[in-house]
């Protein structure tokens, strides 16, 4: 990446008006994926002391600002108490403490990785995006939406009921990414499924979760999950391979939060 | 662009480029601890403190420590220096391109955790990457030095 001018607002809405004053800005959120790329902006707007570095409970829920770190997650009491603690075991061993130290929720988000963990978990945990223009949206919808690079990512809002949660995801080593990630929530009642790194971005699965009833509710989601989701190829693992590993780590989720 | 920081407990200010890296402009000011590794924050041997967090300042603009704390080998070299003789003891320093990482990430451990067993170091550290020593001498030099026997 290169950039010509480099600039550190202190808030939000500063940080929103340098972004609308210059045709070809950027905003850094972690910054760690972004400088590997090829591109070039006249101004990169770094929301490092604009005030987002916070987890909080609010009167609508749990708020993870968007410069809010993985370590944070990991680390803070708020985090580690919400949902078996989903957050913190989605992220703990990705890279390193440095690494974790620097990579943001925001930039997770707002750069749609399909090989994030906490994509994964923040879906199935029915997470709401707030945006400093467009408000606050599902996280489904905004990953539907076309990416709009003059909006900024505010937070990340969790319902304040965590329930119960389970993290499954296969490495090919310790600190990799994922071959295949799966997150599953029961809140009252409701179960939420989620795949990630399919190779493709983590998406919901409706219909393995309409399908996890009866005794063995953990095998039919599994197998509904594999059915109702498409799988690629990539250098970590063939699509065959993340189907079959997709009933597993699926049946495996939901046994945990169905226990 | 101009930046005002707080290098190894003393005040600095420097020039640094909008597009620069944190290691980029430690380098270029002669702080030689930090090495210059992978370049994708994976490697863990430009690891510094930012405020007291060990960061890869490979992956940190140099802009962004504007106001804030940056502490590397330089600023610890007593911690540096009880470290270097454990690991030597153990036989765990043998190229030694890793060491400055590793000595800055072991500070922020001692500070963030407390008594942690070998498991717990392990996780902690496993962003200090070592091609020479698989470990296992470095962990027991990093224990004795955390139990002061060094």
């Amino acid at each position: 990446m290169a950039v010509r001018t480099y600039v550190k607002p202190t808030s939000l809405s500063e940080a929103a008006a340098l972004l609308a004053a210059h045709e070809r800005a950027v905003i850094i959120g972690g910054g760690a994926y972004l400088r590997l790329g090829a591109r070039s902006f006249d101004v990169a707007v770094d929301l490092y002391d604009a005030g987002l570095d916070y987890v909080r409970e609010t009167g609508d829920g749990l708020e993870l600002g968007a410069m809010a770190t993985y370590r944070m997650l990991e680390t803070d009491p708020l985090t580690r108490a919400y949902a078996d603690g989903v957050l913190a075991r989605a992220v703990e061993r990705i890279v390193g403490v440095q690494m974790r130290n620097i990579v943001t929720v925001g930039g997770t988000i707002y750069g749609r990785y399909a090989f994030s963990n906490l994509t994964t978990a923040l879906l199935a945990l029915g997470a709401d995006v707030m945006l400093h223009r467009a408000g606050r949206v599902t996280l489904e919808d905004f990953f539907q939406r076309k990416p709009d690079p003059w909006d900024i990512l505010a937070s990340v809002v969790l319902p304040s009921a965590g329930g119960r949660a389970a993290w499954q995801e296969l490495t090919r080593t310790c600190n990799d990414f994922a071959v295949l990630n799966v997150a599953a929530v029961r809140r009252d009642g409701e179960l939420r499924i989620a795949v990630g790194a399919r190779p493709g971005l983590a998406r919901l699965c409706p219909e393995a979760a309409a399908a996890a009833s009866g005794d063995d509710a953990p095998a039919r989601a599994g197998e509904a999950a594999a059915a109702e989701l498409d799988f690629g190829d990539d250098v970590r693992a063939s699509a065959d391979y993340r189907r079959a590993l997709c009933r597993a780590l699926v049946a495996r989720a939901v046994g945990e939060v169905l226990s | 662009m101009r930046i005002r920081f707080e290098l190894n407990g003393q005040a600095a200010i420097w020039e640094v480029g909008a597009g620069e890296t944190l290691l980029e402009a430690l380098r270029r000011h002669e702080i030689t601890s930090v090495k210059y590794g992978c370049d994708t924050a994976s490697c863990g041997t430009c690891t510094v403190l930012l405020d007291g967090k060990p960061v890869p300042s490979c992956a940190v603009p140099a802009g962004r420590v504007d106001g804030h704390a940056v502490l590397t080998v330089e600023g610890v070299p007593e911690e540096a220096r009880r470290l270097g003789e454990a690991m030597a003891r153990e036989g765990a320093d043998q190229c030694g391109f890793c060491g400055p990482g590793l000595v800055m990430s072991v500070v922020a451990m001692r500070r963030e955790l407390e008594d942690p067993d070998d498991e717990a170091i392990n996780v902690y550290l496993a962003g200090n990457l070592c091609r020479c020593s698989g470990y296992t001498s470095q962990t027991r030099a990093i224990r004795s030095y955390l139990e002061g026997t060094s």
